[in-house]
């Protein structure tokens, strides 16, 4: 029974498909067209595909266009700031809080240092050295010569004001505190393998490698010092 | 209205561009006026709204 249905509609499909022509042509149908005709033989009784004209846009192609591509870029941008925060947030996060900032920071008045004096203030564990010096440790620092030094460093980039030297108290050899106002170079003096640093802090003589390390520090007014 | 189809949205890279910086500025005004919004709902709450009653003992240190 199939075989032969399938041959009457094989038979009948020309008619009908001359005269579905022009409905499933690309060229759009005239508005107000009020129905949309099957190809098929039978299905135009049976099924009636209903007219969407108009739901069709009145406005232009490119309005909607702008429309859509605005609304996809809100959304993209609204997504990307949400993603950034993410990120941002969670890097936050894991770095040092409020609290502990400030316990990173060691503030020196320097009223109570006399000149030619050192003070060693402890900040974060470990050792630093404050000299007020002299003019003449100051001259005495500028006058050597930078180039015959191990760890090359001109005074002038190891302090921000000449008569205040502020470094870390930590030998750059094996990590001993050395000693102040000792040493062949009027500086200081690491006991434990016997390196001289001069009074600028670089390293003269003895194992040590580098200079004494110069820590961040700042002197937000004339007779205070802030490390850290 | 074709104007800003063309100058942003015709090419891909325009519309990225465009995306990021509206993303930049959208996080911004976002952020502050969450601040704003968390700040008006925690008023007197805050260490900034009470510092004044603390601030000369905070002197003395």
């Amino acid at each position: 029974m199939a075989p032969l249905s399938t041959v009457t509609r094989a038979l009948a499909r020309p008619s009908v498909f001359r005269q579905a022509v022009r409905t499933i042509s690309t060229t759009p149908a005239v508005r107000g067209d009020s129905s949309y005709s099957s190809p098929f033989k039978g299905e135009s009784n049976s099924t009636k595909v209903p007219d969407f004209s108009k739901y069709l846009s009145e406005k232009k192609a490119s309005s909607n266009a702008l429309i859509s591509y605005f609304m996809v870029g809100t959304m993209g941008a609204i997504t990307a700031g949400g993603a950034k925060s993410t990120i941002q947030e969670f890097l936050v996060n894991m770095s040092a809080s409020a609290d502990v900032l400030a316990l990173a920071k060691v503030e020196v008045d320097l009223n109570a240092i006399p000149e030619g004096k050192n003070v060693i203030v402890k900040w974060r564990g470990k050792p630093v050295f404050v000299r007020h010096r002299t003019a003449a440790e100051i001259e005495e620092a500028n006058n050597v010569n930078v180039a015959s030094l191990r760890d090359p460093e001109a005074d002038g980039d190891r302090v921000q004001k000449p008569e205040w030297l502020v470094m870390l108290g930590v030998c750059t050899h094996l990590g001993c505190v050395p000693i102040g106002e000792a040493g062949e170079y009027g500086g200081w003096f690491c006991p434990c393998h016997g390196s001289h640093y001069d009074i600028s802090g670089r390293i003269r003589k003895g194992p040590a490698p580098l200079n004494l390390e110069i820590p961040a520090y700042e002197f937000p007014e004339d007779d205070k010092l802030v490390i850290g | 209205m074709s104007a800003i189809y063309n100058a942003i949205f015709r090419n891909n890279y325009t519309m990225l561009g465009a995306v990021f910086a509206g993303a930049f500025a959208f996080n911004m005004g976002y952020d502050t006026v969450m601040n704003k919004v968390w700040d008006h709902h925690n008023r007197g709450r805050q260490w900034k709204d009470i510092r004044h009653k603390y601030a000369e003992s905070e002197d003395d240190e």
